[in-house]
C-alpha cells in the first residue's frame, strides 16, 4: 500500500475495486465502515454485489475483466469536466500526453457497452473521486488476476496521478495483500528477479554486496516465475527438483492437470508444510514445519508494517521452523549457515536491505511495528509513500487500452466463472479445513448463480451441478443469489472436493505472470441422481 | 453480618504469597507484551499484578474453558455378539481450590450469571460445578472504569454488596476489606485464617470506603441508557431497519461472544483420535455464527446478513430480563473494544433509544444512500 490502513477512515471518497473487503480484509472493511459513518462516499467496482458493494453509494458492476475501459471512461469524464490536477501533474508526473491521447480516443458509449455500466454512473463516480479533497483507492485480486493485471493496476495509478490523489495522507493506490506476510515474502526476495528489498539480481553492485556478505559467488540470472515451474513441458523437463515451502500448488495453481504432470515428472520433490497437503502427498520427502505460534519472527503486512510475533507454544512433535529447515539443508549442502535466532537474521536483513535498514527486533518489541522504508536505527518508519517526490522521480503515466479476456463465452460455454475466497477459509484450507468450527460454518463448495439463470436451468437451492470448462470439471452445490449478475457464476477455490483450478486458465499477465483466475468460460449441467 | 477490615498495601503481596501456598491463585497480570490478562500465578513476587487496567479476558474461561474434553470414547468389538459398541467414559476436570483475586464487579456479576446457566436447580453442569465449587473470589471495587465501561448502567458495578467472598476498596494507604451482605462463610474464613495480614477498620474507614465507591459511580463517561432500552424492547420489538443496518456491518467473527463474560453458548463435537478411539469436546459457540442455527440440508431459519445480531442483543436485554429480572450484559465494555464493524451492544442500545426519539434511524448508522450527491 502507498498509504496506511488507518488513513482510510479519514478519506472523503473510497474507491474499492476487485476486493471483497468485508470477507477478505475485515480489518480494512472496518475502516471503510467507519469512514462511511463519518460521511465518506464509497464507490465499489466489482462484477459481484458483495457486502461492501451493497454498502456503496455507487456500485459499478462491471463485466469481469473490463477495468481498463472503465478507468479510461472515468478519466475521460474527469478531463472533460476539467477536474484533473494540472499543478500536481506538472510538478510530479511525466508522459501525460500519451494518456491524454488515449483518453481523447475513448468513446463513453463504447465504454458503457464493454463494461455494462451505465454512463451516468461512470460520470458520477468520476466527479466524486476527482473533486474530494482526499480520495483513496483500495484494490485486490479482482484487479490483478487478469491477463491485463499489470495494465489494470497502472490504470488505477493513472487515475490517482491525474487527480493528485496520491502522495498525501488518506489518498493513494492501495493493494490489499491477501495474507499477514505476503508483503514480507516479496520484500524478502521471494520473487525470481530480486534480492531482499527489491534489489535486482542483475545489478552488479548489488550482486557484489551479497557475494561479499555471504562469501560465495552468486548468479545474476533471473529465476523462473511460478507458472513456468509448475507448468513446465513435462517431456522436456525445465526443473529436476523442487523444494516447496508452505504452498499447495496442487490446489492453488491454475490448470491443475498440468501442475500434477509437472510435479510428478520431477526427479525429486521436497515439501515443507504443517499438514500432508495435496502437494505434499506427491513429495519424495516431507518436512513437518512449525506454525506461526511455534516460532518468533516478523511478518510484514499490506501497509508495509513489520511486526514482531512472539512464540506462544513449543513446537509440536518433531517439527522445525522454516529457518531451521533451511539452515539444516544448507549445512548438508556444504554452506555452514548458523544463525542463533531470528533476531540475528533480522540484523543481517537490516544490514543488506536499505528499506529495512532500521528494522531490528529490539525496536519492534512492545510496539505495533514499523513501516518501511525505515532506513536506519533512528528512522521512524514511513506512513505513506511518494511524499514530495515519487520513488522513481516523476510519476509515469502508462496508458492502456482494453485487452479482451483470454477466453470468451460462447454457446457451448455460456457462463463466466469468477473464483475467489470465503470468510472462513484460507487459501487451500491446509489449516482452516482442519478446524471443526470453521468447517461447520463453511464445508460445502457452493456455486453462486443468478436466480434467472437458475430458473432457466431448473435448479433449486443445494442442487448438485457439474461445472465444466474446456479443461476439466467439478461438482458444486447451487446457491441462488443475485450477488452475481446474469451469466456470471462465482465459487471459492478452498475445496479439494471441488478443485476449481481444474477449470481455470493458465493464461497469465505477460509482465507480472499472474494467472487469469477471475474469468473463464464454463457450462453448468444439473447432476442427475 | 458484614465484617470489615483493613489491609495495608505492603501486606498485599505477602498475603498473596500465603494464599499461593494453599491454593491456585489467579489474578490480573501485566505480561511482557504489555497485555493485562487473568493468569495463573505461581509466585506473586515474580509478576506484575495489574489492578489498574481491565484484564482483556474475563473469569469465564477459567470456569468454562474455550475447549473442554467431556468424555473419551472407545469402539470395542464384542466377540460374542459380533458387534462393535461405543463405550463413553466421562472425564471430569481435576481443578485445585482456586482464589480469583482482583476481579472487578462486572466480571464477578458475570460469574453469578454463569451460575444461573450452569448451576440451575434442575441440575448442575458437572464440569462447571467441578471448577466453581472450590473457587474463592477476592474482588476489587473498581475505581478505574475504561472509556467503554458502563457497569453503572447495568447495575453490575463498579462495586458490589453481595456475591463475592471478600471485596477490596483502595482507600489510599490501605485496602478496605469487606465481606458480603449475603454472609458467605468463605470471606469470614479468609479473614480469620489470615488475620495477621489484616487490621481492624474504624467506622471512619467504612465511611471513606463508601465515599470512594460513590465517587467511582461518577467516573463513567459512556452515554448509554440501558434501562430505557429494556423498557422499549419490552413494549415493542426492535426496529427491523436498525437490526439490518447493524447486521450488515457485523463481520461474523464472534469476537463479541468470545470476550463476553456472560455469553455461554457451546457446541459439542466428536474428535476422532484413531479408528478405535476419540474424544467428545465442547467448545464456545456464538449465535452470530451462521452454523449456530444451520439445519440439516443447509437450511437456516436465521438470515445471516440481516438477523444475526438480533438473538445476541435480545438475549441479553430482553429474554434474560424476563427470566431473571435483570439484563445479562454486565457493562464490561469488552465487546465494544473488540468489534471490527462497530455493531456492539452500546450502539444497539443507543440505536433503539434513537429510533424512539426520532421515529427514524437518522444519525444512528450510515444509511448507504448517496444523500445530496
Amino acid at each position: 500500500m502507498t498509504n496506511s490502513i488507518a488513513e482510510i477512515e479519514f478519506a472523503q471518497v473510497i474507491l474499492v475495486s476487485g476486493s471483497n473487503t468485508t470477507v477478505a480484509h475485515p480489518q480494512v472493511a472496518r475502516r471503510i465502515y467507519d469512514a462511511v459513518d463519518r460521511g465518506a462516499k464509497l464507490i465499489v467496482i466489482d462484477p459481484r454485489s458483495t457486502r461492501i458493494a451493497r454498502l456503496a453509494h455507487i456500485h459499478l458492476q462491471i463485466e469481469s475483466g473490463s477495468d481498463i475501459p472503465l478507468l479510461n471512461g472515468i478519466m475521460r469524464c474527469i478531463v472533460d469536466d476539467n477536474l484533473q490536477d494540472a499543478a500536481f501533474m506538472a510538478a510530479q508526473t511525466e508522459n501525460y500526453q500519451a494518456l491524454n491521447d488515449t483518453l481523447m480516443a475513448v468513446n463513453l458509449d463504447e465504454v458503457a457497452a464493454i463494461t455494462r455500466v451505465d454512463k451516468a454512473l461512470i460520470q458520477q463516480a468520476a466527479r466524486l473521486y476527482a473533486t474530494a479533497e482526499c480520495s483513496t483507492i483500495c484494490y485486490c485480486l479482482g484487479v490483478t488476476q487478469h491477463i491485463c493485471g499489470t495494465h489494470n493496476v497502472q490504470s488505477y495509478a493513472n487515475l490517482a496521478m491525474l487527480t493528485g490523489q496520491v502522495a498525501r495522507e488518506s489518498t493513494g493506490v492501495n493493494p490489499l495483500r491477501g495474507q499477514n506476510n505476503v508483503q514480507g515474502s516479496c520484500d524478502m526476495g521471494g520473487l525470481p528477479n530480486v534480492y531482499p528489498g527489491y534489489q535486482a539480481v542483475t545489478d552488479e553492485v548489488v550482486q557484489a554486496k551479497f557475494e561479499q556478505a555471504w562469501g560465495v559467488p552468486l548468479s545474476n540470472t533471473v529465476g523462473r516465475p511460478l507458472l513456468e515451474m509448475t507448468h513446465g513441458d513435462s517431456t522436456a523437463k525445465a526443473l529436476s527438483a523442487m523444494l516447496i515451502v508452505g504452498e499447495n500448488p496442487m490446489l492453488s495453481d491454475p490448470g491443475l492437470t498440468h501442475v500434477e504432470a509437472t510435479l510428478k515428472s520431477l526427479d525429486f520433490l521436497v515439501v515443507a508444510d504443517l499438514f500432508l497437503t495435496e502437494t505434499a502427498q506427491l513429495a519424495d520427502v516431507v518436512f513437518p514445519a512449525a506454525s506461526f505460534a511455534e516460532k518468533t519472527g516478523t511478518v510484514t503486512n499490506s501497509e508495509r508494517r513489520v511486526q514482531l510475533m512472539n512464540q506462544a507454544i513449543e513446537p509440536i512433535g518433531e517439527c522445525k521452523n522454516d529457518g531451521e529447515i533451511i539452515m539444516e539443508l544448507s549445512r548438508r549442502m556444504g554452506y555452514e549457515m548458523d544463525y542463533p535466532d531470528s533476531a540475528a537474521v533480522m540484523d543481517e536483513i537490516a544490514a543488506l536491505t536499505p528499506l529495512y535498514g532500521g528494522m531490528h527486533h529490539d525496536r519492534l518489541i512492545g510496539s505495533w511495528g514499523l513501516q518501511w522504508p525505515c532506513l536506519d536505527r533512528n528512522h521512524p518508519g514511513t506512513n505513506y509513500l511518494h511524499k514530495n517526490k515519487f520513488s522513481r522521480g516523476k510519476g509515469y503515466f502508462s496508458p492502456a487500452n482494453h485487452i479482451e479476456p483470454a477466453e470468451a463465452t460462447d454457446n457451448d460455454y455460456p457462463f463466466v466463472l469468477i473464483t475467489g475466497r470465503a470468510y472462513h477459509h484460507y487459501h487451500t484450507g491446509t489449516v482452516t479445513r482442519r478446524c471443526s468450527m470453521l468447517n461447520r460454518e463453511h464445508n460445502i463448495p457452493w456455486l453462486d448463480i443468478h436466480p434467472d439463470d437458475a430458473n432457466r436451468l431448473g435448479l433449486n437451492f443445494a442442487d448438485k451441478v457439474v461445472v465444466a470448462s474446456r479443461r476439466g470439471q467439478c461438482t458444486f452445490s447451487v446457491c441462488i443469489t443475485d450477488s452475481v449478475k446474469r451469466g456470471d457464476l462465482y465459487c471459492d477455490f478452498h475445496f479439494h472436493e471441488a478443485p476449481v483450478n481444474l477449470l481455470t486458465l493458465t493464461a497469465a499477465d505477460p509482465i507480472a505472470h499472474c494467472p487469469e483466475f477471475k474469468r473463464c468460460a464454463v457450462q453448468v449441467i444439473k447432476e442427475v441422481l | 453480618m458484614t465484617v470489615t477490615a483493613l489491609l495495608k498495601k505492603e501486606n498485599l503481596t505477602p498475603l498473596l504469597v500465603q494464599l499461593c501456598q494453599q491454593r491456585r491463585l489467579v489474578a490480573p497480570v501485566r505480561n511482557s507484551y504489555g497485555d493485562t490478562m487473568f493468569s495463573v500465578i505461581d509466585d506473586p513476587t515474580a509478576v506484575e499484578i495489574d489492578l489498574i487496567n481491565q484484564p482483556q479476558n474475563s473469569i469465564k474461561s477459567f470456569l468454562f474453558p474455550q475447549t473442554e474434553t467431556l468424555s473419551h470414547y472407545r469402539l470395542d468389538h464384542n466377540d460374542e455378539t459380533g458387534r462393535s459398541d461405543y463405550q463413553f467414559h466421562a472425564t471430569l476436570p481435576q481443578v485445585p481450590p482456586t482464589v480469583y483475586f482482583g476481579v472487578r464487579s462486572c466480571d464477578m456479576n458475570a460469574v453469578l450469571y454463569l451460575d444461573k446457566i450452569f448451576n440451575p436447580k434442575a441440575g448442575a453442569d458437572p464440569y462447571y460445578q467441578q471448577r466453581r465449587k472450590n473457587a474463592t473470589f477476592i474482588t476489587l471495587a473498581c475505581q478505574f472504569p475504561e472509556a467503554n465501561c458502563f457497569c453503572d448502567k447495568t447495575q453490575s458495578g463498579p462495586s458490589m454488596q453481595r456475591g463475592f467472598d471478600l471485596q477490596l476498596t483502595d482507600i489510599g494507604s490501605h485496602y478496605h476489606v469487606t465481606t458480603a451482605q449475603d454472609d458467605c462463610s468463605r470471606g469470614h474464613d479468609l479473614l480469620s485464617q489470615f488475620s495477621a495480614s489484616f487490621c481492624s477498620a474504624s467506622a471512619a474507614d467504612d465511611t471513606t470506603m463508601r465515599q470512594v465507591n460513590e465517587k467511582a459511580q461518577t467516573m463513567f463517561s459512556l452515554a448509554v441508557d440501558v434501562e430505557r432500552c429494556v423498557t422499549l424492547l419490552n413494549d415493542s420489538p426492535p426496529s427491523a431497519p436498525l437490526l439490518q443496518q447493524l447486521a450488515a456491518r457485523c463481520q461474523g467473527c464472534a469476537g463479541c461472544a468470545f470476550v463476553c463474560p456472560t455469553c455461554s453458548c457451546f457446541t459439542i463435537s466428536d474428535q476422532k483420535l484413531s479408528d478405535q478411539h476419540g474424544e467428545r469436546v465442547r467448545r464456545w459457540d456464538a449465535c452470530t455464527f451462521t452454523g449456530f442455527t444451520k439445519m440439516a440440508g443447509n437450511h437456516n431459519p436465521v438470515d445471516g446478513e440481516s438477523q444475526r445480531m438480533t438473538k445476541r442483543f435480545l438475549h441479553k436485554l430482553q429474554h434474560d430480563v424476563a427470566l431473571y429480572g435483570q439484563v445479562s450484559c454486565v457493562g464490561c465494555g469488552r465487546c465494544v473494544d473488540m468489534c471490527f464493524g462497530g455493531v456492539d451492544i452500546v450502539r444497539f442500545i443507543n440505536g433503539v433509544c434513537a429510533v424512539d426519539d426520532e421515529g427514524s434511524l437518522a444519525g444512528t448508522v450510515g444509511d448507504g444512500s448517496l444523500g445530496d450527491e
